[in-house]
């Protein structure tokens, strides 16, 4: 029986004689190139059957299953595309959005971004950014009056809006009432952080007299940069105005920084380095080596999943003020539902981003499985938001959150808030470093040298900032001025 | 005797056998190499958007002091490798190659094993060992030394917890060069110096290292390289940084932040291209101690 391979080597006698030295099998790899090469070539214009969605986290796929069902389930009747979510993970999203709008390649449909990454997205000229301008579809559509401001500001870049966004997160605080009512301490008269620390001083203990407290009244330290950021946002100026113009060197700011600092060192320290998402810092949590904890509205589900066993113990009041009158919430993380401009359906996929978004019971069930507040502020007075947590000792702590909404500092979107904020929390543990080598050790004695590391911090993100030779080619389209200066216009 | 025209189809066979290997160098190797220069002379953001800078990105990288702490910490790093961890190596070497010793096999593996659960693996269990508090380190240096659970590792020391944790790891991968090294020293050598009233220094230096100078300059070579492009220990010790104050930025780490954190390409490149020319520049030295070497013998 003859073999196949004969075939091959027929082909082969029939080349012409520059060919004839080829064996059968490069051949082979020549036909199979060829035919390879076109197809890989056009593989980016296929035609797509579905609309892809794609995601960084878990808890965003359950919530939204039932609304892509919902939508999927008649979606061939209405002549739409059917939804297909992808859960890919934080880094790997990130990766794979980069280097799509990079080289102008195929992503998603829709894709949620997080607020980490939102620098990186809006760091070329506005125009080469990769997701469609949702500006004037936003504003036809009348959603600016849904959104508190503070929403949209880390979306917004240069005046335009790139995405819808998801939450609003509002950030208060989670003492462990447990203990705090054991020891016959109430939190009714706490508005500063002074007098947090005088209120719960009997509550930092040293059992073991081995020098060092058992407890602290404060899970923070310098290294867990996004609280630096959060401080400086709730007693300072932030980092950057909403021209892009660095906001860090303030007497408020260098107030905050060397307030936080005082936290951590010397012998009314009252702080510890209790880290979030870590089976180390949750056995600290639940040891009760820290007190209180920064609790955004989805902090709230990362321990009711993470710490199931300490429903019960944790109540959530406003975050103490840094001076008498002062602002109690601040905000932490955030995410946005964008259309990348390589999408193919650009119009479906707003259809479907607001199909998502905009569903008054995903809102409720927002709140419900992943206790974040919805950021529209026509469903802020549905009764689910009343509702008692067991976990918070039955508080209706949504409505709490929502009550802090007004309050909540303006985050303006620049490419290079990344970088401050490392800078600025560089900024703290130096300042660690010099209260610890001069023994200097309260908010006073420490304000001049914050202001000289604030100062370090803005030359470091400013030379970071001028290199980039498109946002010096085209200014903010207000405050040129200040911008000029500053590192504004980025 | 071939024929011109049996010449010509040689030739234009020979062409033909070569064409897959230079289309392959033409696009993965000389066209990157290409764009690699003409991105460290721009600014890019995307294939849309591409501007000249000229000599900006070297010049931004050398006046950046944030470039020079990665030059020193991966500096302190490299004198660490091979101040620290080739002399253990050594030293350990030199045990496990004493005559008679019993269940050497054991004690090699027992040593190199570190090196089999790589470095991410390495770096994962030393985020968790070296933490303030609940880390095993803490907790038995405070057991027995006194030493304060808050002790901050990963803060202020992290030079010392990289070079503690690549000495683990590296340690036995070194001692395994140096010890096939050692088992080919010529015994009489060592015996002839012996018999001379060589004392165990003396033959250190005048009989082991003279014998096992090339394995030595290979395992220095090799350690340097492997710490100039220190990237995935500390970042992932650090989650996902270079930790507080740049205190664990390597150059690779500070390329990676310019190219994938801030989408500058352009300034990748060239910290790309300056780090590739100190690494050529250290094999061109291991080139010339090495012919030196031949020249001597």
């Amino acid at each position: 029986m003859p073999t196949p391979p004969h075939a091959i080597s027929r082909l082969a006698d029939r080349l012409p004689p520059w060919a004839a030295g080829l064996s059968g099998g490069c051949i082979l790899i020549i036909v199979a190139g060829l035919i390879a090469a076109p197809i890989a070539l056009t593989g980016g214009t296929r035609a797509s059957s579905a609309m892809q969605l794609w995601l960084f986290a878990a808890t965003h796929e359950i919530l939204y299953q039932p609304m892509v069902d919902e939508w999927n389930a008649d979606a061939e009747a209405r002549g739409a595309l059917p939804i297909e979510m992808s859960m890919l993970g934080l880094a790997p999203l990130q990766r794979r959005v980069m280097s799509g709008f990079y080289g102008g390649l195929p992503t998603a449909d829709l894709v949620e971004i997080e607020r980490t990454m939102a620098g990186q997205v809006f760091s070329g000229p506005v125009e080469a950014v990769g997701l469609v301008d949702l500006t004037d579809r936003m504003r036809d559509a009348g959603m600016f009056d849904k959104f508190p401001e503070t929403s949209l500001s880390p979306w917004t870049s240069r005046g335009r809006v790139f995405g819808i966004p998801h939450d609003v997160h509002p950030l208060l605080l989670g003492v462990r009432a447990d203990l705090v009512e054991g020891a016959g301490i109430s939190l009714d008269n706490i508005e500063t952080w002074d007098d947090f620390a005088r209120t719960l001083a009997p509550m930092m203990r040293d059992d073991n007299n081995d020098g060092d407290p058992d407890r602290y009244l404060l899970g923070f330290w310098p290294t867990q940069t996004e609280k630096v950021e959060i401080l400086l946002l709730q007693g300072g100026t932030g980092l950057f105005d909403e021209n892009g113009a660095l906001t860090l060197v303030s007497e408020a700011n260098a107030r905050v920084l060397a307030t936080m600092v005082s936290w951590c060192v010397g012998p009314n320290r009252i702080a510890a380095d209790v880290k979030d998402f870590e089976a180390s810092g949750n056995k600290l949590k639940t040891d009760g080596f820290a007190l209180a904890f920064f609790m955004p509205d989805w902090m709230c589900n990362v321990w009711k999943n993470e710490l199931p066993h300490m429903a019960g113990t944790l109540e959530i009041m406003p975050l103490p003020a840094f001076e008498p009158g002062g602002r109690r919430v601040s905000v932490w993380g955030g995410t946005m539902l964008g259309i990348p401009k390589t999408s193919q359906n650009i119009d479906a996929a707003w259809d479907a981003a607001q199909h998502l978004y905009f569903d008054s019971e995903f809102a409720r069930e927002l709140y419900r499985a992943g206790d974040i507040i919805t950021p529209i502020n026509t469903y802020w007075a549905d009764p689910v938001f009343d509702e008692p947590d067991d976990y918070f000792r039955g508080q209706a702590k949504g409505r709490l959150y929502i009550e802090h909404i007004p309050g909540i500092p303006a985050r303006n979107a620049s490419p290079y808030n990344q970088t401050a904020v490392f800078r600025v929390a560089d900024a703290a543990m130096a300042l660690i470093d010099y209260a610890n080598d001069n023994a200097l050790y309260t908010p006073a004695e420490l304000e001049a040298e914050a202001m000289n590391q604030l100062q370090a911090a803005e030359r470091a993100i400013l030379r970071v900032m001028n290199r980039n030779a498109f946002a010096q080619a085209e200014p903010a389209e207000a405050d040129t001025a200040e911008s000029g200066t500053r590192g504004g216009g980025q | 005797m071939t024929t011109p025209t049996a010449r010509a189809r040689e030739r234009r066979a020979a062409w033909i056998l070569l064409t897959p290997f230079l289309l392959t160098t033409a696009v993965f190797v000389a066209y990157p190499l290409y764009r690699s220069i003409t991105l460290a002379l721009s600014q890019t953001y995307g294939v849309g958007a591409e501007t000249f800078v000229g000599t900006l990105n070297f010049r931004s990288a050398l006046t950046d002091p944030v470039f020079w702490i990665a030059i020193r910490n991966t500096a302190v790093f490299t004198l660490g490798s091979l101040l620290v961890q080739l002399p253990i190596a050594l030293g350990l070497a030199m045990l496990l190659n004493r005559p008679g010793l019993r269940a050497r096999a054991f004690y090699r593996l027992i040593i190199f094993m570190p090196q089999l659960v790589g470095l991410v693996f390495a770096a994962i269990i030393g985020s968790v060992f070296f933490a303030k508090q609940t880390g095993i380190i803490n907790q038995i240096l405070n057991a027995t030394i006194g030493l304060s659970l808050d002790f901050a590792w990963l803060e202020q020391h992290i030079p010392a917890t990289l070079i503690l944790i690549a000495l683990w790891l590296y340690v036995g991968f070194n001692m395994i060069y140096f010890l096939a090294a050692l088992q080919a020293v010529d015994r009489s050598l060592v015996e002839a110096a012996l018999v001379d009233g060589a004392g165990p220094v003396a033959r250190f230096i005048n009989v082991i290292v003279p014998a096992i100078r090339p394995v030595l300059t290979f395992v220095v070579l090799l350690s340097f390289i492997g710490s100039m492009q220190l990237f995935e220990l500390p970042y992932i010790l650090l989650n996902n940084g270079p930790g507080p104050q740049n205190g664990g930025l390597t150059i690779v780490m500070y390329l990676y932040q310019q190219g994938f954190e801030t989408g500058n390409l352009g300034m990748a490149s060239a910290v790309g291209w300056m780090l590739g020319i100190a690494l050529m520049g250290a094999a061109a030295i291991q080139i010339h101690l090495a012919r030196r070497e031949a020249r001597d013998q």
